[in-house]
Formats: structure tokens, C-alpha cells, sequence
């Protein structure tokens, strides 16, 4: 019961942020709106009983939305939003898109017809343990290609964000 | 309902509220953001599969660690193209990148 | 009842490192300076500047503060004496810490003002450089108590501590947290001399007692982290294990407050410099020595 009120809540929280990211002026205000609506999906995992993920996704997220903040100040026309300008295109179609796409998640999540499993979740450092022995036995290769492909967008990163001489 | 449901219901709106980002914002870091929160409805769904459908399997949580990762990619990338066009042109407005119509 | 006698601990905690600090900048011991200051500011008018950003300018000093208070709660006193014990204890404290730059970057945001603006981008600049250098050595600490929880740290430096088994993650660590807290010579944030105050410039009053009380708490946190991850925690001879890692703590304040003040301050580009340059392949060579100790050491 108590686990329901606490998904509904920070459910709430991550909803109600992410609405912010898109309706304030301010470049600011948006980025820290959408560290928090993070912050709150990574307090949704600790209710979901995923504990080391959702203190993974509450470090990364936050440490990302800083990072994120500070280069939209960077590239940003007016990041203090003091003055009112659009920045949005194709607004309806948007809208239109986005509402049936949503419905259409909504309804499969009500009528999926989901055969819920009844065992109980291992405790947290069980957990911790067994995402390692994952990791390290049968999904070796899966994160081996994570961390290749990580190198790789840094090596590319850098190649494009390197200045040339003229 | 059950707890799946109400999970997925929230990951289900903020997939919507991602994808209006995505489509409608003219700045090409707006638009990461609403990336950003697709992705994170996508995570979302992953653990609460995982923990109401195979809370044994483990590749579950494993694949929201890639998932991090992609994110994180997906940031590193877009902000290496977001400096790169500022360099060039002075602005990461969108509406501007017409020439890459090809 | 636990909490508020904890709580209260937390508070004598920061005021005790109010007092060191005082003494590390002038030389004297007064101890009832802190609780003065503490009430004349309560007293004091509480001004806002003309523009604020009004959600973020108030949430910046209360985020810095319960980042604080979160990350402390998951680190041990002594065995029983550990408000939330956590399956993922260490990644928790880095979790928590991270909240600092959110903090520091909101109350930069919110005056409007220029020099709090420059100074919160300077802690952003600041906590890109030291960010890796507080997860790497703790993940190598995780490593030889093949656990998370803080506990487990503790207990697996029973035969030697860590400062001893990973010298290089602990000067790394302590160079870092000191960075973390924007003690000198990192504090580019808050630079009297050249920002007027930086971050914190615009406030007054109520909030930058909320300012002030935040900032010790914090140092007093990297502090315990120190002792919990590097020195051994509770573990020693004779007396009694919470006044084990309260001495032990003590001196790692003092050392983190004085040492700053014989150098020159840090300039951000040189802080990112050293930190991804040299911090971070040392951080690497540590984790390796770590990993080959534990596969070729005794068992």
C-alpha cells in the first residue's frame, strides 16, 4: 500500500517537472526542472525496490543536468528568459503526436493483461551482487560493447568539438 | 490498479511530454531534453517490468545500465554537434539547419 | 527520538568545525564566536535582491544543506550508531555530494546578480574537474570490501587501513572533498577578494545563517567520509568506537581547513587541468593497484 502511495507520488512530481521543462521562459529554470523530474523517476526505482539503480540514475541524471545546464547558458539567445519569445515549431502537429503516442502507451499499459510474477525481490545487496554476476558472466559481451561504444562517441565528440585551425 | 500499471502509465506520459519536446523545440539542446525524458519513460518501463514480470532476471537491470549509457551518449554527442554548429554559425537553432536537407 | 538526538549531534558537529575554522583563519579560540555571529545574523534584515529568481534563490542554501544531511546519514559513527543503513552506502555518498553543485549552481542562478552568477559557474567548472576523482577512489575502496554498504568498509580495513593500503585514492579523495566544500584553495566559488562574496554574495540574514550551517555540515561530512573510507572509521584501541571516529574526524577538519590557507587559489582552468590530466589516470593506476593487490595478496 505504502509502496503505491509512493510511486503515485513521485510519479506526480517527475510528471509535474517534465511539464515545466517545456512551459518556462527560463533556460535555467527548465534544465533544473528536468534534473528533478530525473531525480524523481530515480526515487521511483528505490520504491520499485531497484536500489542501486535508482541511486545510479539520482547521481548520473543530476551530475548530467548540471553539465547540461551550463551549456545552454553556453548556446542559448536569451537563457534568462526575461524577454517572451517563441521557440517552439510545428506546435499542433506536436501536440497531436504526442497526445495519440501517449494514448496509445496508456492503453497498452491498462489492457497489456499483465501476468504479474509472485516471487518475492532478493534484498538490495543480493541484487547489487547478481547485476554484477550478470554483468561480468552472461552479459559480458552486451557491456564490453557499451563501453566500446562509449569510447567511441568520446574519440567522435572530441573530433568534432576540437578547434581547427582556419 | 497494480503498481505496473501506475508505473507505466507515468513512463507512458513522460514518453508524450519527451516526444512534444522533441518534435516542437527549435533549439537543439530543447530538443536533447525531450530525448532525455523519452528515454527516461523508457527506463522507467524497463524496471517496472522487471520487478513485477522477472524480478529473477537479472539482464533486466542490466539493460538499464545500457540504457544510462545511451543517455549519456546521447548528451556527449549532441553537445560535440551543438559546438561544433556554434562554432561555425554562431547559433544552435534549427530552424537555421536548413542546408543539411541534403 | 534517535533522529533528533542525531540531528543535535550533527549540529554541536558543525559548530565544533565553526570554531576550527576560526581558529585555522586567525589564529584564535573563541568558542563562543559562532554562536554569536549565528544570532546577530538571525536578527539581521533579510534582504532580496530586485530580480530574483524567487524558487530557485530560496531552494539553493536549503539543497546544500540536505545534500549534507543526506549524504552524512549513510556514514557510521560506530557499529549501531548508523542512521540509514544502505545496501549502496558509497555510491549513495556520491550521489548525494553531487547535489552540492545542483545547490551551488541555483543560488548562483537565483540573486540575478553578476558575481554570483560567475561564481556558481566557476563550481560547475570546479566539479566537472574534481567529479571523477570522489567516484574512483571510493569505487576502489568498494573493492576491497567487496561491498557497497559503509559498514562492510569499515569492517574490511580491520587488518590495515585504507590510507595505508591505497595512499594514492586517499590523497586524491582528500583533495577532492576539499574541492567539494570550496575550502581554499578551491574556493574560485566564493573568492572574497575577487567576488565579493561569489555564490553566496546576496545573502542576508536568515539565509545565509541556512548558508553557513550548510557549508560546515558539508565540511563536516567530507570529514567523516574521509575517516569512514581511508582512516579506519570506529576502529581503534582503548576507547570507545564513536569517539574513535569523532578524533579521527576532528583531524581531518583541521587538516582540511589549514592547509588550503598557505596556498594561492586554484584557477578553474588549471583545477580542470590537474583534474583530468593527472588526476584521473592516477585514480586509474589506484584502482589497478587495488585490483592486483586483491588478486596476488593474501587472502
Amino acid at each position: 500500500m505504502i509502496q503505491v502511495l509512493f510511486v503515485v507520488l513521485f510519479g506526480a512530481v517527475a510528471i509535474w517537472f517534465a511539464y515545466k521543462v517545456f512551459t518556462t521562459a527560463s533556460m535555467m529554470r527548465s534544465a533544473l526542472a528536468l534534473l528533478f523530474s530525473m531525480t524523481a523517476v530515480g526515487a521511483m526505482f528505490l520504491a520499485l525496490q531497484a536500489e542501486f539503480l535508482g541511486v545510479l540514475q539520482i547521481m548520473m541524471m543530476a551530475s548530467e543536468m548540471v553539465v547540461m545546464a551550463l551549456f545552454m547558458i553556453m548556446y542559448m539567445m536569451n537563457p534568462g528568459g526575461l524577454a517572451a519569445m517563441e521557440m517552439t515549431h510545428q506546435k499542433r502537429l506536436s501536440i497531436a503526436v504526442a497526445v495519440v503516442a501517449g494514448l496509445l502507451a496508456v492503453g497498452a499499459a491498462l489492457f497489456g493483461g499483465w501476468p504479474l510474477a509472485t516471487e518475492a525481490v532478493a534484498a538490495p545487496a543480493g541484487q547489487t551482487r547478481e547485476l554484477g554476476l550478470e554483468i561480468m558472466e552472461r552479459s559480458m559481451l552486451v557491456f564490453e560493447t557499451a563501453g566500446v561504444t562509449i569510447l567511441v562517441a568520446m574519440i567522435a565528440t572530441t573530433a568534432l568539438a576540437i578547434r581547427r585551425p582556419a | 490498479m497494480s503498481v505496473l500499471v501506475v508505473s507505466l502509465i507515468v513512463a507512458a506520459v513522460l514518453f508524450a511530454i519527451g516526444l512534444y519536446g522533441a518534435l516542437s523545440q527549435t533549439n537543439l539542446v530543447m530538443i536533447m531534453m525531450g530525448v532525455e525524458l523519452m528515454l527516461a519513460g523508457a527506463m522507467l518501463n524497463v524496471v517496472a517490468f522487471w520487478r513485477y514480470l522477472h524480478p529473477e532476471a537479472y539482464s533486466g537491470q542490466m539493460f538499464v545500465l545500457v540504457l544510462m549509457t545511451v543517455m549519456a551518449l546521447e548528451m556527449a554527442v549532441g553537445f560535440g554537434v551543438a559546438t561544433a554548429r556554434f562554432r561555425s554559425r554562431g547559433s544552435v537553432e534549427m530552424e537555421e539547419a536548413v542546408e543539411l536537407r541534403g | 527520538m534517535t533522529l533528533v538526538a542525531y540531528l543535535l549531534l550533527v549540529f554541536v558537529g558543525a559548530y565544533v568545525v565553526a570554531v576550527v575554522e576560526e581558529w585555522s583563519t586567525s589564529g584564535r579560540l573563541r568558542p563562543t564566536a559562532p554562536l554569536l555571529h549565528g544570532l546577530a545574523l538571525l536578527a539581521r534584515e533579510s534582504l532580496t535582491p530586485r530580480r530574483h529568481d524567487r524558487n530557485l534563490f530560496e531552494a539553493g542554501p536549503t539543497l546544500l544543506l540536505v545534500a549534507a544531511v543526506l549524504a552524512l546519514v549513510a556514514l557510521p559513527l560506530a557499529p549501531g550508531l548508523l542512521p540509514v543503513e544502505l545496501a549502496t552506502g558509497a555510491l549513495w555518498l556520491n550521489a548525494a555530494l553531487v547535489y552540492v553543485a545542483v545547490a551551488l549552481l541555483m543560488a548562483g542562478w537565483g540573486p540575478d546578480g553578476a558575481y554570483a552568477m560567475v561564481g556558481g559557474f566557476r563550481f560547475v567548472g570546479q566539479f566537472i574537474g574534481y567529479a571523477m576523482l570522489i567516484v574512483m577512489p571510493v569505487t576502489a575502496v568498494a573493492m576491497r570490501a567487496e561491498s557497497l554498504a559503509t559498514i562492510a568498509v569499515v569492517e574490511s580495513q580491520a587488518p590495515l587501513w585504507n590510507v595505508l593500503a591505497q595512499p594514492l585514492g586517499f590523497v586524491l579523495f582528500l583533495v577532492a572533498a576539499m574541492a567539494v566544500c570550496f575550502l581554499p584553495p578551491f574556493d574560485q566559488p566564493v573568492a572574497a577578494a575577487e567576488l565579493a562574496g561569489g555564490v553566496f554574495g546576496e545573502y542576508t540574514g536568515v539565509r545565509l545563517v541556512v548558508v553557513r550551517l550548510g557549508r560546515l555540515v558539508l565540511v563536516l561530512t567530507l570529514a567523516l567520509s574521509v575517516t569512514v573510507l581511508f582512516l579506519g572509521g570506529w576502529l581503534g584501541p582503548w576507547l570507545p568506537p564513536a569517539v574513535w571516529s569523532l578524533l579521527k574526524t576532528l583531524a581531518v577538519v583541521l587538516v582540511m581547513l589549514s592547509v588550503g590557507r598557505y596556498l594561492p587559489r586554484l584557477r578553474t582552468d588549471w583545477a580542470l587541468e590537474w583534474g583530468w590530466k593527472l588526476g584521473i589516470p592516477l585514480a586509474l593506476v589506484n584502482i589497478l593497484w587495488v585490483g592486483v593487490v586483491l588478486l596476488v595478496g593474501p587472502a
